[in-house]
C-alpha cells in the first residue's frame, strides 16, 4: 500500500512540475474573479433590496415573473418571505459560492486536459519505458493515475471554492448564514447553503468524474492525448444535444447522455419522461467502470512498441 | 558453475504472422559484459524490451537471477536496471527531482544512494538544473544514474554511447567495465559500433533476422594469443590432400573454395603446419596471416545487411 501511496505521490510531483498545471489553475482564478466582476458590474443580476420598499419590489418581481411563467417557483419563495417579513439578502459571498456551481465545467475541462495528459504523454515523452520497468505492475501504474487525477479535480475543486468565497467576500461581502429558501413539493422550505453545495456541486462532479475517467480511457488505450481530450470536450459539451433525435427511441435511455445530468431529477425537467434515479445512477456507473476496465486492460495488456 | 544473472529460454516474438525473435537460447553470467550487435531490425530492440517485460513473450522465456520475467514479474525485474532506446527523462524537472521520482517506485533507496549515483556519472554540478537544458551526454549519464539507482545486478543499456563525445565514451565504457569486474554486474550493452563493443565486451552475440548467429568471445588483454586465420593458396588438386593433412594432425577443419584453403590457428601452430605442409609435398604458392578484426567477422556472419 505504501508502495501505492508513493505512486502517487510521483503522479502528484510530475504533475505539479509542470507549468501547465499552474497556468491551468490560474485560468480557473481568473474565470472566478471575472465572472464576480461580471456580477457586480452588470444590471439586473445584483438586485439592491432597499429597506423601506422590498416588499413592493418583491411584488414587481412577481408580477414580471407571472407574465412569462405563472408557476415559476420564485413566485412562491418571494411570497414566502412577504409573510415571513425575510428580506432577500441579495448577492452574499455564500451565495456566490454557491453559484460556483456552473464553474464546474470549467473545472471538468481542465481534469478532462489533465486525464487526457497523464497517460499519453509518458508515451509521448518515451518516460513510459522507465516507468514500466520498475517492481510496480502496470496495473497499480494506471490506479495510482487515476487517483491522481481525482487528487488534481479535488484540488481545483477546493481552489474553486476559496477562491469563490475570497472574491464574494470583496465583491459581495458576507451577508446572512448562506441559508436559502427553495420549494420543495409545493411547499417553501429553509435549506442551508452547504446542502446546496453538497447538492448542486456533487450532481455536476457526477459529470466531471464520468468524462475524467472517459478521458483517462482513451489516453491508456490510444496513447494519444490529444484525441483523449478532444473527444471527452466534444461529448461532454455536445452529447446532451442528440437527446431530442433518440429521445422516442426504445434505447434512448440507455445511453449515458441521457442519464447523465442529474439535475433533471431535482428539477423534475426529465430528458425521457421514464427515467428514474435509481435508473439513472445504476447506468452511469456501469458506463463508468466499462471505461475504467477497457482502459485498464489496454493499459495493462498492450505492449510497448518503439515509435 | 554459477546461476546464470539471465536466461533466455527459446524466446521468441511473433506480431501477426510475423516472426520477430526466432528463438533465442543464451545465458548472461554475472560479471560479464555482454553485447547485442546486429544491423537495423535484427531484433535487438525486440529482444531487449521483452527482458525488461515491455513487450509480451509470444513463447520461451525470460529468467532473471532465476525468476521468470512473465510469472515473477516484480521479483525478476527489481534486478534490472536500464535504459530502453533513447535516455528519455522528465524534461520540465531537474534530474534530481528525476531520480528522486524513480528512487521512490523501488523500496530502500536513501537520499545518499541518490547523492552517490550523482557522483558516480559525474553530475553532481548540473545535477539541479531541468533535464531539458541538458546535453544528450548529460542526458545519457543520467540515464545511467536512473538505472543504477537500487544496484542491480543486470544492467541493459541501448546504444549506451550514443551522443557522447570521445572522454565521455571512454569514461562510461570504463564505468561499464569497473561494474562488471568489481561489483559483478552483468551489463548487456546494444550497439552498432562494432569496435566500441569490441573495447567494452567480454561476449558479443550476433542477431540477424531475430536469430542469434554467432557468440564470439572477444579477448581483450593483449597477452593473450590472438586467434588467427590463415589462408594458403594451393592448386585445388592439393585441396583434398591438405584437408585432410590438417584434420588428422592438427584437429583443423579448413574451408576449400577456388584456388584457396582457409582455417583458423594460433600463432604458435603456424610454423610447424607449414613444415608439414612441406613435407607432404603440397605446392604452396603462398601462406597469408590475417588476423579478424570483428568487423570482418560481423561482415562475414551477417553477410548483406537485408533486412527481411
Amino acid at each position: 500500500m505504501s508502495n501505492f501511496f508513493q505512486l502517487v505521490r510521483n503522479e502528484q510531483t510530475k504533475l505539479y512540475s509542470q507549468l501547465a498545471t499552474w497556468i491551468m489553475l490560474g485560468i480557473l482564478i481568473v474565470v472566478v474573479l471575472g465572472f464576480a466582476i461580471l456580477m457586480r458590474t452588470a444590471d439586473g443580476f445584483v438586485s439592491d433590496y432597499d429597506d423601506a420598499t422590498w416588499k413592493q419590489q418583491l411584488q414587481e418581481e412577481n408580477e414580471s415573473l407571472a407574465e412569462f411563467d405563472p408557476a415559476d417557483s420564485n413566485i412562491l419563495i418571494n411570497n414566502y418571505r412577504i409573510e415571513n417579513d425575510l428580506k432577500p439578502e441579495g448577492m452574499t459571498a455564500w451565495e456566490f459560492l454557491y453559484q460556483g456551481n456552473y464553474m464546474t465545467s470549467v473545472l471538468s475541462l481542465l481534469t478532462i486536459i489533465v486525464a487526457g495528459g497523464i497517460i499519453a504523454n509518458e508515451y509521448r515523452w518515451g518516460t513510459i519505458k522507465l516507468l514500466l520497468i520498475r517492481p510496480a505492475t502496470r496495473t497499480k501504474i494506471f490506479f495510482a493515475k487515476y487517483t491522481s487525477v481525482l487528487l488534481f479535480a479535488l484540488t481545483a475543486l477546493i481552489v474553486l471554492f476559496i477562491f469563490s468565497w475570497l472574491f464574494g467576500m470583496l465583491f459581495f461581502g458576507l451577508g446572512g448564514d448562506g441559508s436559502m429558501l427553495q420549494v420543495k413539493d409545493g411547499e417553501v422550505v429553509e435549506i442551508s447553503v452547504w446542502t446546496r453545495i453538497a447538492q448542486d456541486y456533487g450532481l455536476q462532479l457526477v459529470k466531471l468524474v464520468v468524462w475524467a475517467t472517459f478521458a483517462f480511457m482513451i489516453s491508456a488505450a490510444l496513447r494519444n492525448g490529444a484525441l483523449a481530450i478532444g473527444t471527452s470536450i466534444f461529448l461532454m459539451f455536445a452529447g446532451t444535444t442528440v437527446i431530442p433525435f433518440i429521445y422516442d427511441k426504445p434505447f434512448a435511455k440507455y445511453v449515458l447522455f441521457s442519464n447523465l445530468d442529474l439535475t433533471q431529477f431535482t428539477t423534475g425537467m426529465k430528458l425521457i419522461d421514464d427515467l428514474t434515479l435509481t435508473f439513472a445512477v445504476v447506468t452511469i456507473i456501469v458506463y463508468y467502470l466499462i471505461f475504467l476496465v477497457v482502459g485498464w486492460v489496454l493499459f495493462a495488456k498492450r505492449d510497448v512498441a518503439g515509435h | 558453475m554459477t546461476e546464470p544473472a539471465m536466461q533466455l529460454i527459446g524466446l521468441k516474438k511473433q506480431i501477426g504472422s510475423k516472426l520477430i525473435v526466432k528463438g533465442l537460447d543464451f545465458d548472461i553470467q554475472p560479471g560479464e559484459v555482454f553485447g547485442f550487435l546486429g544491423p537495423n531490425g535484427a531484433g535487438k530492440t525486440t529482444t531487449i524490451r521483452m527482458m525488461v517485460g515491455l513487450i509480451r513473450i509470444s513463447e520461451g522465456d525470460v529468467r532473471i537471477q532465476g525468476k521468470s520475467i512473465k510469472t515473477d514479474y516484480k521479483e525478476a525485474i527489481r534486478h534490472v536496471g536500464a535504459i530502453v532506446e533513447n535516455p528519455e527523462l522528465y524534461g520540465f524537472m531537474s534530474g534530481y527531482k528525476n531520480l528522486l521520482v524513480f528512487s521512490r517506485m523501488i523500496p530502500g533507496i536513501s537520499k545518499e544512494r541518490i547523492d552517490e549515483v550523482v557522483k558516480l556519472v559525474g553530475l553532481e554540478k548540473r545535477i539541479h538544473q531541468k533535464v531539458k537544458r541538458y546535453s544528450l551526454g548529460m542526458r545519457q549519464r543520467l540515464g545511467i544514474a536512473q538505472a543504477l539507482l537500487h544496484n542491480p545486478s543486470i544492467l541493459i543499456l541501448d546504444e549506451p554511447t550514443n551522443g557522447l563525445d570521445p572522454s565521455g565514451i571512454r569514461e562510461i565504457r570504463q564505468y561499464i567495465r569497473r561494474l562488471a569486474e568489481q561489483e559483478n554486474v552483468a551489463v548487456i550493452v546494444s550497439s552498432h559500433l562494432l569496435s566500441e563493443m569490441e573495447l567494452m565486451c567480454d561476449r558479443i552475440g550476433i542477431l540477424k533476422n531475430g536469430e542469434l548467429i554467432s557468440i564470439q568471445q572477444i579477448q581483450n588483454t593483449e597477452e593473450d594469443t590472438p586467434a588467427e586465420v590463415v589462408q594458403i593458396d594451393c592448386p585445388a588438386a592439393y585441396h583434398e590432400k591438405a584437408q585432410r593433412l590438417l584434420q588428422e594432425e592438427f584437429g583443423i577443419i579448413a574451408m576449400a573454395s577456388s584456388e584457396k584453403l582457409t582455417f583458423p590457428i594460433t600463432r604458435e601452430e603456424i610454423p610447424s603446419i607449414i613444415k608439414a605442409l612441406a613435407v607432404a609435398n603440397i605446392e604452396l604458392y603462398g601462406f597469408a596471416v590475417e588476423r579478424k578484426t570483428l568487423e570482418d567477422k560481423f561482415l562475414h556472419v551477417i553477410g548483406e545487411n537485408v533486412i527481411e
